[in-house]
């Protein structure tokens, strides 16, 4: 994918930047209004682990995923404190334009959302938007096949993905998301619209595709969180709880709230 | 706000199932211990046969566990506990063969009453009883420190083993014609020092369930 390094500070940053975390917030904090929602978020993603953030309805675990690309700018009222860096660049920055920042950290979103096209429409849309100009059905194929849809939709590229089910639009939205060749993927509540094989079929993706992508994903399924993720995340009310490898805290949590959350006793 | 009622009900089932099991396995000793005192034949029997429900106390409480890891998914402490039931139901069941084992040796004796003194076995018998209703205490109360104290005994079930193994070599080289004799009561003893380590593993799962770390007790 070209990068538009010499105008772009964001993109630069990518060339330039290394750091241990594939992304960091420090004090990060988002309010709606008058509200907090998240509180003082720091924290590091490991490169290419999957992540799940957990917590009970209300927790701010969706707020803060979606301000990791800044989505959140498309909701009136809503801001943003402290820093969220990704390469050591922070996406809040003033010159950094929200639009380069997610196609770098792409989203999936809970309820697939394919446009109203064809399926390669579909996927070269936004690498068309990003510059792309190599092989486009190269770049269809390659996609499909990293999201595990390749060989169902090989014959109806052409036809609209809207005539696709449930479980082949959200993995079309995955083949999209990677079409732009991001470095992350943040996904809320990518299955919970799935019927149960779909979201079998979802959850070893993930496992394919964390080999190429740091993943993030909200997940109000304790036990999709334990089978899936790496590191899981416990939110309430907008703080961090409890933050561990995956095996650890589902074993022996720390936290008494976490061992009551994950346990069932509230939530 | 939900607390998983019908989790915490089946969980208070499977305590009271360990409690009868663990209460069992101690009747069984207890009476094994005394047909060995007193010679009494029919008592033995008794241990003997007690320890068939033992057996199928297991198989109960471990297809239970086994359902509700499968329909309640547990994690963390509720899991911990669940993989120290299982534990507990085969020590539990491995202390129930040894106190059978011992009933058996006791109806033998009783035909051929051992000349010297029993007091090691008998003091052995009798401090594992404590042993095993302190193990299964501290599992139906989360109790990690009891648990460590109750293992700790099991050193001076070792010191009585290893007091009784000389004599008994000693009667053995001193009456050979009595060889055999000799032997099963060294089994005997045997059987009763690793009953000692069964529950000091019991205890070594409690401290697992309520800390979440693998510890030895007692090397």
């Amino acid at each position: 994918m070209k990068r538009d390094s010499a105008t772009d500070p964001f993109d630069l940053a990518v060339e330039t930047g290394e750091t241990p975390w594939a992304l960091e917030t420090k004090g990060m904090s988002v309010d709606y209004g008058a509200f907090r929602a998240v509180k003082d978020l720091t924290m590091g993603f490991e490169k290419r682990q999957v992540t799940a953030i957990i917590g009970p309805s209300g927790c701010g675990k969706s707020t803060a995923l979606r301000a990791f690309n800044r989505m959140n700018d498309l909701i009136p009222g809503c801001r943003t404190e402290g820093q969220v860096l990704f390469h050591g660049a922070d996406v809040y920055a003033p010159e950094v334009d929200p639009v380069r920042v997610r196609r770098w950290i792409g989203m999936v979103f809970q309820k697939p959302n394919p446009f109203p096209k064809s399926v390669r429409e579909n996927i070269l849309w936004g690498a068309r938007i990003n510059g792309y100009s190599g092989d486009e059905e190269e770049l269809v194929e390659g996609s499909l096949r990293q999201a595990a849809l390749w060989d169902e939709v090989k014959d109806k590229l052409d036809k609209s993905a809207l005539a696709l089910s449930g479980g082949q639009q959200q993995r079309l939205c995955i083949a999209r998301a990677v079409a732009v060749k991001p470095e992350i993927l943040l996904m809320d509540e990518p299955t919970s619209a799935l019927d149960p094989i779909s979201t079998s079929r979802i959850e070893d993706l993930l496992e394919e595709l964390k080999a190429r992508y740091t993943i993030i994903i909200v997940t109000h399924n304790m036990q999709q969180a334990g089978r899936v993720s790496d590191r899981t995340a416990f939110m309430l009310l907008g703080d961090l709880i409890e933050y561990a490898p995956t095996k650890e805290l589902f074993l022996n949590p720390k936290d008494e709230r976490t061992e009551n959350y994950i346990s069932g006793r509230f939530g | 706000m939900h607390s998983r009622i019908q989790f915490m009900e089946e969980l208070s089932r499977l305590h009271h199932d360990i409690l009868s099991m663990g209460t069992r396995v101690g009747e069984n000793l207890a009476k094994a211990l005394e047909a060995l005192r007193s010679g009494d034949a029919a008592l033995a029997d008794e241990a003997r046969a007690g320890d068939g429900a033992v057996d199928a106390m297991q198989v109960t409480i471990e297809d239970r566990a086994a359902v509700l890891i499968a329909t309640q998914q547990p994690v963390a402490g509720d899991l911990r506990e669940l993989v120290a039931v299982f534990k507990l139901t085969e020590h539990l069941e491995r202390i129930g063969d040894y106190a059978s084992h011992l009933a058996k040796a006791a109806k033998r004796l009783a035909k051929e009453p051992y000349p010297r003194s029993l007091a090691p076995l008998e003091s052995m018998a009798e401090l594992e009883i404590a042993m095993i209703r302190d193990a299964v205490a501290a599992f139906l109360n989360r109790d990690s420190e009891l648990a460590r104290a109750c293992a700790l005994k099991d050193d001076e079930v070792d010191a009585s083993h290893k007091a009784f193994l000389e004599e008994a070599l000693d009667f053995v080289r001193e009456n050979p014609e009595k060889a055999q004799q000799g032997m099963r009561l060294i089994r005997a003893s045997a059987w009763l020092e690793r009953l000692g380590d069964h529950v000091t593993n019991i205890c070594e799962a409690v401290v697992f369930m309520v800390e979440g770390r693998h510890v030895e007790l007692n090397e």
